[in-house]
């Protein structure tokens, strides 16, 4: 009976290595004692070198260890000193010169000067280091001029006055004495890649890293030195450590939010209810943050290239091309239904494309196209969209309306939108064939093949409207409905055209505004897109945690936050 | 048996290099390169995309592209990783031994209680115990493995007696070596169960009519006719003969371990490899899904040979001459 004795000793080792698994005290949380905030994030970074970042989660692992010239106050919208201390324009708007922060050290000891500036600057026009600054820092394709006259002072010399060069200089400097000889030597593209030493990272942001274990986690000293200083002249920041553990799946991010183990959390919809109801079982607060700040819209293809075969134009150029038909179809949206279904009730309609998050820059004055099939059906009537049979509608020539709707697949609250929209204009007699791709395959559609006819595709938003340029210029890579046309192909893209020049030549925020709300009721009225909704996104974080001011461009002083003593 | 060795080694090249090579073109055919990740991001502009391109060789043809991987390969380097502009081995290295200690625990979990689960419902044949586990078995079975897994997170949460998820707690590096002992081996207590016990139900059955098979056997019956007590055919001869199949298995789990837990890693967060695999696919990150699929293949081949080099060890009936005529 050996096995059997063996069988039983198999399951006491079992039973005794689980109750010594509950043995192991998992220690009391400590985040307030040592004043360190921890906080998951879902990704991996792909490289420590901020000039190489095209991914978030690089962006987020060293968005606290470097700093730009100019900062963003999240509440106004508007530039705050950063690296810079002041600036200055002159010479008809075409001068800047920055007068640079004294006493500003990196974590290696060695002073910040103009020198780091002009450094970061040659690295990014460097046509063989790819990277994301170069396009906004290109005015009319001409490279700005910077040069230092002193070690404090750098002075950029515009080719025209050009209003969004302050978000343009919103590139992390890079330490010159520490990237240099790496610079000249050719292996930039290979330098502070995400297997360097985290203490070889010179850095002079309020945090340092102090290690990064692949998959694991990232963790954050504050920098003794950082140059900020709270109204009593205190020390900033007031956290002495953060710890980002690297969870990619959602679900297990919210069960340790609910364990203690991290002390942030951004809930998805369904979960904000959950977390309210434990508000005070778990000792948190959960706070709205605002408004998605992106744009979620249908696009439909305009693009000759797509409709014109053999000589012969497809039915469908006429329809997507027609403004009627669109108006039709965007009474058809029914943005109540994908907020309540999609969204728990925790959105909002979208009827720009800019989010009204970008206070600015944010036209309030669109009048939304209501739910309405009714109206839709009638419409699409009175444009000679009528009935041919018993649930098919025909455009004026007898063509059935038939067309393919497409999004990136794997993203369920997508799927959903889709469904509500296929399913409405399904009613009005429209029929739409849903067909997800995956992400590569639907930007080699949108980009090259330009073989869709309508596609739900989300795009992030930023303050500066001059950003939008590549999707607002008919010359744009990323006019989505017809890119890079030779020449605009309408009026109205005409005039969009020019009113993004001319909002590039004023530099005052408020005045500036006017050029871009026009654009915004340009595309509101013709309808190459119809905007969906956007997300009303929240925070959860525990209530020992002071000074904690999300928005949805960044936090309201970060460097403020702490835990409070108890 | 050298000569057998050998062999076997060079038959995996020509198989290394096949598996590779189909891996490698079916990667290519697929549309879009690496770069479509970042063709919709405003501020990176097309010439920079181009660049990029150029910089990461996307732009040359496929045997070119192959050929330069396998020269790479032939001298030990797994090339840089488009995504993260490091050497694949030293984003695949850690996660390769995560994968591995699971997949060796939860191997050992399962094996320790089917193998002797499977003997006593073999010799309990249709008795109420052997219909109780066989109901399990079948239970169990139909289970997925990462519902185990979300069910584990879920009592680990209720109960507080275990970590949720990871395979180490953020302060392991401030520890010392015995914590660091324990504090490992009670993240991989819960994973280590929901994988082992989604593994136990299939092995058990297997042992099980393994056992039922051979019980019936002529030597079986000789022995008996011995005079030998029952407990020395169970266990000298019927369990000896019965474990055979279970060593040949033993090759191929550690390969398939590799990739199946990829579910189970994902809802326990566990870092493993397979979901750098799953996303590096997704993103056409070509060297790194080459460095997956080599590891995998060498696994595997060489966990096929040490099996039948276990085997000639176990099985009398079996020597090299045989396992080369196959």
């Amino acid at each position: 009976m050996r096995g059997r004795r063996f069988a039983f000793g198999a399951a006491a080792a079992l039973i005794a290595a689980a109750i010594a698994g509950c043995r192991v005290n998992r220690p009391p949380n400590d985040h307030a004692a040592t004043q360190t905030l921890y906080s998951a994030t879902v990704s991996d970074p792909g490289t420590f070198n901020p000039i190489l970042v095209t991914d978030s989660a690089s962006g987020d692992a060293i968005g606290d260890l470097f700093e730009s010239l100019v900062r963003v106050n999240p509440r106004t919208t508007l530039f705050e000193p950063g690296l810079a201390e002041s600036w200055a324009f002159s010479d008809g708007d075409k001068t800047l010169t920055f007068h640079l922060r004294r006493g500003v050290k990196w974590s290696d000891g060695a002073p910040f000067t103009a020198r780091d500036a002009l450094f970061t600057m040659r690295v990014i026009y460097d046509p063989k280091i790819p990277n994301s600054s170069v396009s906004a820092m290109l005015i009319d394709g001409k490279p700005i001029l910077a040069s230092a006259p002193d070690d404090y002072t750098v002075v950029v010399r515009l080719p025209r006055p050009f209003a969004p060069i302050l978000s343009s200089l919103q590139f992390s400097i890079l330490p010159a004495h520490a990237l240099a000889t790496a610079y000249a030597a050719g292996r930039f593209n290979h330098t502070w890649g995400i297997d360097t030493p985290p203490d070889r990272l010179t850095a002079l942001g309020p945090f340092l890293m102090t290690r990064y274990v692949p998959a694991q986690l990232l963790a954050y000293r504050r920098n003794p030195d950082f140059w900020m200083r709270d109204e009593h002249n205190g020390r900033l920041p007031r956290l002495k450590g953060e710890v980002r553990l690297i969870v990619p799946d959602q679900n297990a991010q919210y069960l340790q939010f609910q364990s203690g183990m991290t002390d942030v959390y951004r809930p998805r919809p369904e979960e904000v209810w959950p977390l309210e109801q434990a508000e005070s079982k778990l000792n948190i607060t959960v706070r709205k943050v605002g408004i998605d700040t992106g744009s979620l819209f249908f696009a439909f293809n305009r693009n000759p290239r797509h409709y014109v075969r053999q000589g012969a134009t497809d039915p469908r150029y006429k329809w997507f091309t027609d403004v009627n038909f669109m108006r039709a179809l965007a009474h058809a949206v029914d943005k109540r239904g994908m907020i309540d279904l999609c969204y728990r009730g925790l959105a909002v309609p979208a009827v720009s494309d800019v989010s009204p998050e970008n206070k600015i820059y944010h036209n309030p004055n669109l009048k939304d196209y209501e739910y309405d099939l009714k109206l839709a059906a009638r419409l699409l009537d009175e444009a000679g969209y009528r009935m041919i049979r018993p649930g098919v509608r025909g455009d004026p020539d007898g063509h059935p309306l038939v067309f393919n709707l497409t999004t990136n697949a794997g993203v369920p609250v997508r799927d959903q939108m889709c469904a509500i929209f296929k399913q409405d204009l399904q009613s009005l007699g429209i029929t739409v064939n849903y067909r997800p791709l995956d992400f590569i395959t639907l930007v080699k559609a949108l980009e090259s093949s330009f073989d869709w006819d309508c596609v739900l595709i989300g795009f992030t938003g930023g303050i500066e409207p001059n950003d939008a340029s590549d999707f607002l210029r008919s010359s744009g890579n990323l006019h989505i409905w017809d890119p890079a046309e030779p020449k605009p192909a309408t009026a109205w893209e005409a005039q969009i055209d020019r009113l993004m020049e001319a909002g590039t030549t004023v530099m005052d925020p408020y005045q500036r505004a006017p050029y871009y709300w026009q654009i915004q009721q340009i595309l509101h009225d013709q309808l190459p897109i119809i905007e969906t909704v956007r997300q009303v996104t929240y925070i959860a974080y525990r209530n020992t945690l002071e000074n904690y001011e999300p928005t949805v461009w960044g936090f309201y002083h970060p460097e403020w936050i702490e835990f409070r003593a108890e | 048996m050298l000569r057998f060795l050998l062999r076997r080694i060079l038959i995996m090249i020509p198989l290394i290099i096949g598996i590779t090579f189909i891996s490698f073109a079916a990667m290519s055919l697929i549309p879009g390169n690496f770069v479509a990740n970042l063709a919709l991001d405003p501020k990176i502009s097309p010439q920079v995309l181009k660049q990029m391109e150029a910089e990461f060789g996307l732009d040359q043809p496929l045997m070119l592209r192959y050929a330069r991987w396998l020269w790479g390969i032939a001298h030990l380097r797994l090339g840089v990783s488009l995504a993260y502009r490091v050497d694949v081995a030293h984003l695949i290295g850690p996660r390769v031994l995560n994968t591995v200690i699971l997949a060796l625990s939860s191997m050992a979990l399962s094996w320790a209680l089917a193998i002797p689960i499977g003997i006593v419902v073999a010799v309990r044949q249709n008795s109420i115990l052997d219909r109780a586990l066989s109901f399990l078995s079948f239970l169990g079975m139909s289970v997925p493995a990462f519902f185990l897994a979300f069910l584990a997170i879920d009592f680990a949460l209720w109960s507080g007696w275990f970590p949720i998820g990871q395979t180490m707690s953020p302060d392991y590096a401030s520890l010392d070596f015995w914590s660091r002992i324990a504090d490992r081996v009670d993240h991989l207590i819960l994973p280590t169960l929901v994988l082992g016990l989604a593994g136990v139900a299939s092995l058990m059955r297997l042992m099980r009519s393994q056992i039922l098979e051979i019980k019936n056997a002529d030597y079986v019956r000789t022995a008996r006719a011995k005079g030998l007590p029952e407990s020395v055919v169970l266990y000298k001869h019927v369990l000896r003969n019965a474990l055979n199949p279970f060593v040949t298995m033993a090759g191929y789990s550690l390969a398939d371990l590799l990739g199946g837990a990829a579910l189970v890693e994902s809802v326990m967060n566990l870092q493993g490899l397979g979901l750098l695999l799953l996303n590096a696919v997704m993103k056409r990150d070509v060297p790194l899904v080459m460095g997956s699929v080599l590891m995998g293949t060498v696994l595997l081949l060489i966990g096929n040979l040490l099996a039948d080099l276990a085997l000639v060890a176990v099985d009398p009936r079996v020597d090299f001459t045989t396992l080369e005529a196959q």
